[in-house]
């Protein structure tokens, strides 16, 4: 007796916490955006700017994805299968993203790339970083940077480099056992990696938010426009756009829960 | 009576466990529960644990109905097959748990733990962590670990199955002459029938849930009930409807009353044993045991046409 | 050894230290300008106006507010995830009922979804048109609740293997031993894992410490009383005060990096019951 009181009651408190924190907000707003029909809805997200803002945040990412990507699997065979100085440097820099507030982030760029930075220079010679596509993009590389890397280090690990060094003694060169050999036996964990990194990529807001002026239909992303639609009082317009964004991130969560038993298994 | 379980049924889903099994443990004695996997043995002995709650039957211990009971309430020390050490506590913590939990004082504590260790040879690893020891010195901790709270009974689940032969026959030893010190009712369950045969005084063989035979170690040799407790307990060679044990036929160079008529295909040499590998008239393949001196004496060779009479042998209905 | 043999060594192994040094270069290349560059960049702004600049700026009277309030409603919101967390973890990894999949799932959904959509759906539900009559819009509350929803997947997932792993036996054991469910769980069971929940709340407190998208809306920025550090620094790089924006950027910099010390040290601890 006592016993299913006890787990309905640790039951309770979690569903209660989730119902609380997550799902009552999300209802909500499903319910409120689709409250007057879905022609408002529609109409708000047609409006070019708000579609530009969604070309915007799509060409950022598909930048980012895929050179995070190839980082990603550089530096994790680095850091599993080579030894060099420094790699706790390397780690924490890697890391690093993970804790750091996007403000920061921003920040840095700001400073970096703009007028009196480092790079100011670029500026005067006609080169646009900052308030501009570079800019945006360096900062969602920034903060979506960890993902591939820390998905397959432990799996790197895992596995072992014995498949490898048996290709190496029958003739396969380091380009064909890589190809061969090292990455279908990843493949699982990078593909978890880059959903995580285009999840991150689609949602990113505070760094972009400090490097990218705002211009409204050119540097302007989804996340930066639902903003503006809410301090435009055009709250409808800001839910519309929310919710196709929850929406991409309902595809995430499913794309995850797909894939990562198939990365566990090779765990 | 130390534990009776009668009537005891279990299902996983499709599959049974166990189908109405009903066993006797009197007290003191070592009891097996010998069996192929899947036999039910695990599964009664956690029953009696109470970390499995049967579908049917009752559990007395020790004269108290414990089928209602939680396993803290029962009385019952538990060994691991894997040895479920507290990796995060000291071996003298692991020990100590059961008196810790019970908030015996300090002193008393430490002067039981040292019993104990010396008990099961680990004095001087007490501040070793179970990382740090081998796999037979995590068994005798987890054994001493399930000593110190005095269990009416002593219950082992495939205690040395994790362990390689020689350190499983020296535990084996071991733990015959720890009962014969210490007396508590044990009951282990195990698959090898090597271990059932030289450690425990009574043996209960299972097969799919079914509790086919119970008896002393010579009993279940000399008088098997069923074919599976005869091929499961000892070697048997089959002769037509009749089953022998291959040491319980005979090989006669010369034709005589019912000895029947086989070639040799094998003789195999295994120091002082000889197998003798035999294929009948009726094609039937047979094996004799034989000493080396008895092989010696026949002369037999491959090929060679003899006569095999069984001196005893079975037929189960 | 023929010539052939010696040929054939040293070419190898040239090889291995070439694509060695590429692939270093290429990386290092990489976190360099995209990472650690601009932190260099940061870290010296900030210290533009020299050491006493820096120190003004980071004890101003509005960014030491900032910093306090970031602060407890972080280490408020680390605690919670720690308990409920752990509870939710728990409910996942031993419990078993119809849609837990689906439960599962959804654990990550703040990892997915944007922080600035995150702050408008809270406000839609604990705003001023809220339909349950919940407003805490532009209190400190509403600051600990949407660093809740941003942080809740930390602590169930760092939580979720270490229970999975948990050899459950250990439980049996001790139960089998006469300890009471409590007595196991906290003898037992917390030990163990302990420090998953210790890494699950540094990381939750380094994304609470740094959180902007969700906050942005819902808390109304009012300084010295909504505004936290992340809000803080963005008002001062808005208002042209890059070197004071620095200064306080560097010092959620510093909270990062020990952060992130600190969760592999946990790692480390955890691990050592493991190794011989």
């Amino acid at each position: 007796m006592t016993r299913f009181l006890r787990r309905f009651g640790l039951r309770g408190i979690a569903f209660t916490y989730l119902g609380v924190i997550l799902l009552g907000p999300l209802a909500l707003v499903f319910y409120r955006t689709f409250e007057n029909g879905v022609g408002d809805a529609w109409d708000a997200l047609s409006t070019p700017e708000t579609v530009n803002a969604f070309k915007l945040t799509l060409i950022i990412t598909a930048i980012a994805v895929p050179l995070n990507t190839i980082f990603g699997i550089a530096c994790a065979l680095a850091i599993v299968r080579r030894r060099f100085p420094g790699k706790g440097l390397v780690n924490a820099f890697v890391d690093l993203p993970l804790a750091l507030s996007p403000v920061v982030v921003g920040l840095a760029l700001f400073l970096l790339y703009g007028r009196d930075g480092w790079f100011g220079w670029l500026g005067d010679h006609g080169i646009q970083i900052l308030f501009s596509l570079p800019a945006m993009v360096i900062a969602t590389i920034f903060v979506s940077l960890p993902f591939v890397a820390r998905e397959v280090v432990p799996t790197l690990r895992e596995i072992g480099d014995e498949q490898e060094q048996a290709a190496r003694t029958l003739g396969a060169s380091s380009w064909q056992t890589f190809w061969r050999i090292t990455l279908p036996a990843i493949r699982w964990a990078v593909i978890y990696g880059v959903i995580l990194t285009t999840a991150r990529c689609l949602g990113e807001y505070g760094a972009v938010a400090v490097v990218s002026g705002r211009l409204q239909g050119e540097t302007e992303t989804a996340t930066l426009r639902v903003e503006e639609r809410y301090e435009s009082f055009d709250l409808a317009g800001a839910y519309a756009i929310s919710i196709v964004l929850a929406l991409v991130a309902v595809l995430v969560l499913v794309a995850m829960t797909v894939i990562r038993p198939k990365e566990e298994a090779v765990q | 009576m130390s534990i009776v379980a009668t009537g005891i049924s279990k299902r996983f889903g499709d599959f049974v466990a166990l189908d109405n099994v009903s066993l006797e443990v009197p007290t003191g004695s070592l009891t097996a529960l010998l069996g192929p996997s899947g036999s039910g043995k695990s599964t009664l002995l956690r029953v009696i644990a109470g970390l499995e709650a049967p579908d049917t039957g009752e559990i007395v211990i020790s004269g108290e109905d414990a089928t209602e009971l939680a396993p803290q309430k029962r009385g019952v020390g538990f060994v691991f097959q894997h040895y479920a050490a507290f990796k995060h506590m000291t071996v003298r913590n692991n020990v100590a748990f059961g008196l810790t939990i019970r908030k015996r004082p300090k002193a008393e504590i430490r002067e039981r733990v040292d019993q104990l260790l010396e008990l099961v040879q680990l004095q001087q690893f007490g501040h070793r962590y179970p990382a740090q020891l081998s796999g037979g010195q995590r068994q005798r901790m987890a054994l001493a670990r399930a000593l110190a709270v005095e269990p009416e009974v002593l219950l082992l689940d495939e205690p040395f199955g994790a362990l390689d032969a020689r350190v499983r026959a020296e535990l084996r030893e071991w733990l015959r002459r720890l009962h014969e010190e210490v007396h508590v009712t044990t009951v282990f369950v195990t698959h090898d029938q090597e271990e059932a045969m030289e450690v425990a005084d009574q043996i209960a063989v299972m097969n799919h849930g079914v509790i086919e035979q119970v008896g002393g170690p010579r009993e279940l040799y000399e008088d098997p009930q069923s074919e599976f407790v005869m091929s499961f307990v000892g070697p048997t060679t089959r002769v037509g409807e009749t089953w022998v044990r291959p040491h319980d036929l005979e090989i006669l160079l010369a034709p005589a009353g019912d000895a029947a008529e086989a070639m040799i295909e094998r003789v195999v040499h295994l120091g002082f044993e000889v197998r003798v590998e035999l294929v009948r008239a009726d094609r039937e393949k047979v094996w004799a045991q034989l000493t080396r001196d008895q092989c010696e004496e026949l002369e037999l060779a491959d090929g060679q046409i003899v006569y095999v009479r069984a001196i005893q042998e079975r037929v189960f209905a | 050894m023929s010539t052939l043999e010696t040929a054939a060594r040293p070419v190898r192994m040239q090889s291995e230290r070439a694509s060695t040094a590429l692939s270093l270069g290429l990386v290092t290349t990489y976190l360099s300008l995209i990472v650690a560059l601009p932190i260099a960049a940061l870290v010296f702004e900030s210290t533009n106006g020299g050491w006493e600049g820096f120190w003004d700026v980071v004890t101003s009277p509005e960014a030491i507010a900032a910093l306090k309030l970031t602060l407890w409603t972080s280490i408020a919101v680390a605690l919670i995830n720690a308990v409920l967390g752990t509870v939710t973890a728990w409910v996942l990894v031993r419990d078993s009922f119809r849609g837990k999949a689906l439960v599962n799932a959804i654990i990550d959904l703040p990892f997915a979804l944007p922080t600035i959509v995150a702050g408008l759906t809270l406000l839609a539900l604990y705003g001023p048109q809220s339909p349950v009559g919940i407003n805490v819009a532009f209190t400190t509350t509403s600051i600990v609740l949407a660093m809740l929803f941003v942080t809740l997947p930390f602590v169930v997932r760092t939580v979720q293997p270490v229970l999975l792993e948990l050899d459950e036996e250990m439980e049996q054991a001790a139960k089998s031993l006469g300890a009471t469910n409590w007595q196991t769980f906290r003898r037992v069971v917390f030990p163990n894992v302990l420090p998953g929940i210790l890494s699950g709340v540094a990381l939750a407190f380094a994304k609470a410490v740094g959180e902007f998208g969700s906050l942005v809306i819902i808390t109304g920025n009012l300084p010295y009383q909504t505004q936290v550090s992340s809000v803080f620094i963005f008002s001062r790089i808005e208002s042209g005060d890059r070197a004071g924006a620095a200064a306080v950027a560097v010092v959620l910099l510093v909270i990062s990096f020990v952060l992130l010390l600190s969760i592999g040290a946990i790692r480390h601890y955890a691990t050592r019951h493991d190794r011989d």
